[in-house]
């Protein structure tokens, strides 16, 4: 009797033990994930006493790093040389946001599916499709033969595993703990990886497939007018029109028509058909930067503004950071993972980025000798192919999944056209696998003192191209639309190219010098907003399609106006809520709804709009409704000619559409072709006016204040695991839209604002929508979110020495070479 | 009494062991000192829930529930307090049937049953 309770008791506890010791997915295991003694009670973090100083000796330093801390958990890093620099930085970046880096290194290099499971395998099998791998190999190479890229490089990573290292299994950061697995070593290609990630964001777009079909079907001269390489109602480009062009223009490669298929030398006559779809052109991320000159600004030298828009994520995708050394002294936002400042300023100049979306990736047919892909013609002879395999383990399973990845002269052969069976015969050609050094373009800027040192920098970048606006305490602002940008025929790469033939591959370089840029302009300010780098003056093919005009019109109508403007004026115009699109369309539409008889929830909506002022500010019903509208707007018109379920077509942009409905109100696309009636414009405006209508009623009910502009857009920041729902944001009120200048749109907007005032001593201000840390248990980590809610902006602490006494300084921590 | 050496024992061990060392100590301490049954249960259930109430609670203290409050949520729990309080549950279960089994392991090894009143009538 005794006996038995004694085996049962102890089966019992076993047993218990056993149970929670295991994972039972999707939880963890309970046991160590509930003990206040190593689980999630041992993230929770309190407000450090500002008089702190702690002492961490550390291997591999060279030499004595201070680093304080302000009151918004911001570093600033004191270092003797670069080495320790860098390392710091990676130690810090990594106490802070370890398992971002973790994650966004595995999602570059298609390694999810280890820690998340079978979920993930797709996405990983696009990242090894794209050769996210091949490229960060590529750069990493080229990094490893400059010395000043190699000691950061290694500096970082000693810095990150010296941070690992001293961490126990309770130490781990909770998303490690929620998912099972402990952080990995860090190695040198993770930044290469964190670089390719930045070019797939920004650089990794391609609609040409979608081009092609629409060019199969409505052929030439309909494409031709449909899909124009510069728009044709209202362009204010970067570089501002009648800037000269002065140099040696290089002779443009030889043109050569577009493939169309049906013709002999495809495989067959089937029509083209769309693959698990690389995410189209989206809106929303791009970003603004400009800079006013000193005759604008009341300070007597130059302002420089940038807001990045990306994805919102917490934690953020920036890392403040101020980096000090004997010839370095800047300060701005980094990525983690990658050592230097991105976008920010020091005691001379300053800088920002906006993406210029250059087309630098193509998809290339290629005729295959056989299925077994071992050849493919190219310049009248059979070449080999050569493989890659590529291994990807998932969590659960004994075996990993393994593709051997076709690669040709242009690059991997990883979508298809539908004409080969199931096979893929389509290569990309893509910037992100051109090996560079792009750090050094970063580096440099970090230590610029003078334009020259600028324009230098810049010749180092190779991509995502990005439009660079600056500013220096001499007075001068310049923007330089800049990258290695492929010397093409005109419209080479608006649709599929021809990978047999010569005269479609990427015929060299345009030389650093040529790529666009101005440098005080008479005008007096430069700006960017992903619109147009230049006029059809300009000598080089950059793109045939660039992001919609209406930012950056309206950020120049603003800036064209503005005088003695100082830090707040630039602010006030990142905050800007003003609708371009809704000034140029809407009273069009509403003149046009006025031959009809409305019903009274019609009217009310109609009179809404007209004494609308154009503001999507966080109340307007009157923006939920045209921001409704415009897009059904554009369905009705284009949905029965180009949308198509087997052979998906590009649609004509947002300005050819305005230019059709205010100028061509007569052409045939507003008749739908699928019904027997012939309808016009007018029938079209009523019809999505309408249907604008009923699509706020069934998600909000009747006409309320739900219908407020922040409620409708239901604007939202999530965790990067973009599944951990309570560990997002709490709910936003914001204005705002794409096309917006505050280009607020559901979940992309500004990751980062500034405003750099230079002057003897920069004045600068910045803010970002989370905080430096990102454990949720931690108060850093949405500290800034309110703040910026509100278009608010935090006065950046720049420091010259680590003794300074200025207020907003917290705590110390001395890493010392043990 | 056991349940005080429970408790500074497993908190103790607890800063460098694995978890289930609260699964050992009751068992160690159960083994070794005499109990009453119930006494064995609520002893190493307390030993064990009560510092990981106490430390539990410190730390969602001191962060004001910010991360407690949000993995509540994740199992679907209103706040922090009831994480807490199933933690404290599920740690002082298993500290209870710890402390059981010693018990019975214990018993095992007497000669005569353990009075369950005071000296024989």
């Amino acid at each position: 009797m005794k006996f038995v309770k004694a085996i049962l008791f102890i089966a019992i506890t076993a047993g218990l033990v056993y149970v929670l010791d295991k994972p039972w997915a999707p939880a963890p295991a309970l046991g160590p994930f509930l003990s206040p003694f190593c689980g999630l009670w041992q993230n929770s973090e309190e407000v450090i006493d500002p008089k702190t100083r702690i002492t961490l000796p550390l291997d591999s330093l060279r030499d004595e790093v201070t680093i304080r801390f302000d009151d918004s958990g911001v570093p600033h890093i004191f270092a003797k040389n670069d080495f320790d620099l860098f390392y710091a930085q990676g130690y810090i970046t990594a106490q802070d946001r370890l398992w971002q880096m973790d994650l966004q290194t595995r999602a570059a290099a298609g390694r999810l599916s280890e820690i998340l499971g079978p979920a993930t395998l797709t996405l990983d099998q696009q990242s090894r499709r794209l050769g996210m791998g091949y490229g960060a190999e590529a750069n990493l190479k080229v990094a490893m033969t400059d010395p000043r890229s190699r000691e950061a490089l290694l500096g970082y990573t000693a810095g990150v595993n010296a941070f690992i290292r001293q961490l126990a299994p309770k130490d781990y950061p909770i998303e490690f703990k929620l998912l099972g697995y402990k952080p990995e070593p860090w190695k040198p290609i993770n930044t290469m990886y964190m670089l390719e990630q930045m070019t797939l964001t920004l650089a990794g777009r391609s609609n040409e497939l979608a081009m092609t079909n629409a060019l199969k079907k409505y052929g030439k001269e309909t494409i031709a007018q449909l899909f124009p390489d510069y728009p044709m109602l209202q362009e204010s480009p970067i570089i501002p029109s009648g800037t000269a062009w002065d140099f040696p223009k290089l002779p443009i490669p030889k043109a050569v028509p577009p493939m169309v298929p049906g013709d002999s030398n495809l495989l067959s006559s089937k029509s083209l058909t769309a693959l698990p779809p690389r995410a189209p052109k989206e809106e929303g991320i791009g970003s603004n930067n400009w800079a006013v000159g000193a005759e604008k600004s009341i300070t007597g030298y130059p302002i420089l503004a940038n807001d990045p828009h990306l994805e919102l994520s917490l934690p953020s995708i920036w890392y403040q950071v101020q980096l000090h050394s004997p010839d370095m002294n800047v300060y701005g936002v980094s990525l983690p993972g990658i050592p230097s400042v991105i976008i920010g300023f020091n005691e001379r100049v300053a800088w920002g980025v906006t993406n210029v979306d250059a087309d630098v990736f193509d998809l290339y047919k290629i005729k295959f000798k056989n299925e077994y892909r071992n050849f493919y013609w190219h310049d009248n002879q059979w070449k080999p192919t050569h493989k890659r395999e590529e291994i990807i383990y998932v969590k659960g399973q004994l075996k990993p999944y393994r593709e051997q990845i076709i690669y040709t002269h242009h690059g991997p052969v990883t979508e298809s056209d539908g004409t080969f069976g199931q096979l893929t015969n389509l290569a990309i050609k893509w910037i992100g696998h051109e090996p560079g050094n792009s750090f050094i373009t970063f580096y440099e800027l970090n230590k610029a003192k003078t334009y020259d040192d600028y324009r230098k920098a810049l010749t180092h970048y190779v991509g995502p191209a990005q439009n660079f606006v600056f500013a220096d305490n001499e007075k001068n602002i310049a923007i330089t639309v800049n990258g290695k940008i492929p010397l093409k025929y005109k419209e080479q790469g608006k649709f599929v190219l021809d990978g047999s033939s010569p005269a479609d591959d990427w015929h060299g370089w345009i030389p650093a010098e040529q790529n666009p840029f101005v440098k005080n302009p008479p005008r007096g300010f430069v700006s960017s907003a992903n619109q147009s780098s230049a006029d059809t003056t300009y000598p080089y093919y950059i793109n045939w399609s660039f992001a919609p005009s209406e930012r950056g019109i309206r950020i120049n109508e603003r800036l064209q106006a503005m005088t003695n403007a100082n830090a707040d004026s630039l602010r006030m115009l990142q905050n800007d809520n003003f609708s371009v699109l809704a000034r140029t369309l809407l009273p069009r539409l509403l003149s046009i709804l006025e031959t009809r008889s409305l019903t009274p929830k019609q009217k009310a909506a109609h009179i809404l709009l007209s004494n609308w002022n154009y503001q999507n500010s966080p109340e307007s019903i009157a923006a939920s409704i045209f921001e409704t509208w415009f897009p059904l707007l554009g369905q009705t018109i284009w949905n029965d000619e180009f949308s198509s379920l087997e052979a998906p077509m590009e649609y004509p942009s947002r300005d050819r559409t305005l230019y059709l409905i205010l100028k061509q109100p007569n052409e045939k696309w507003f008749d739908n072709v699928n019904t027997p009636e012939k309808e016009a414009l007018p029938d079209v405006v009523y019809q999505s006016f309408n249907a604008s209508l009923d699509t706020l009623t069934k998600r909000k009910g009747a006409m309320s204040p739900e219908w407020q502009w922040s409620k409708v857009k239901d604007a939202e920041i999530r965790h990067l695991s973009r599944s951990i729902k309570p560990f997002n944001a709490p709910p936003l009120v914001t204005g705002g839209g794409s096309s917006i200048v505050n280009a607020m749109t559901k979940r992309k907007g500004p990751s980062w604002r500034m405003v750099v005032e230079l002057g003897p001593t920069p004045r600068a201000y910045g803010i970002y929508p989370g905080g430096q840390s990102g454990n949720p248990g931690s108060p850093y980590y949405l500290n800034l979110l309110k703040k910026w809610e509100k278009g608010e902006l935090n006065e950046l602490i720049f420091l010259t020495s680590p003794d300074q006494k200025v207020p907003h300084l917290a705590s110390t921590l001395v890493l010392q070479k043990r | 009494m056991n349940f005080l050496i429970i408790a500074i024992l497993s908190a103790l061990l607890q800063i460098f062991a694995p978890w289930w060392v609260i699964a050992i100590v009751p068992v160690v301490v159960l083994l070794w000192r005499p109990s009453r049954s119930s006494g064995a249960f609520w002893s190493g259930f307390g030993g064990i829930a009560v510092p990981w109430l106490l430390y539990g609670y410190y730390q969602h203290f001191i962060s004001d529930g910010a991360l407690s409050d949000r993995v509540a949520k994740i199992f679907m729990l209103p706040n922090g307090i009831l994480l807490l309080l199933v933690t404290g549950l599920i740690g002082g279960l298993v500290g209870g049937f710890s402390g059981l089994a010693g018990y019975w392991v214990r018993q095992l090894f007497r000669k005569h049953p353990a009075p369950l009143l005071g000296p024989a009538a």
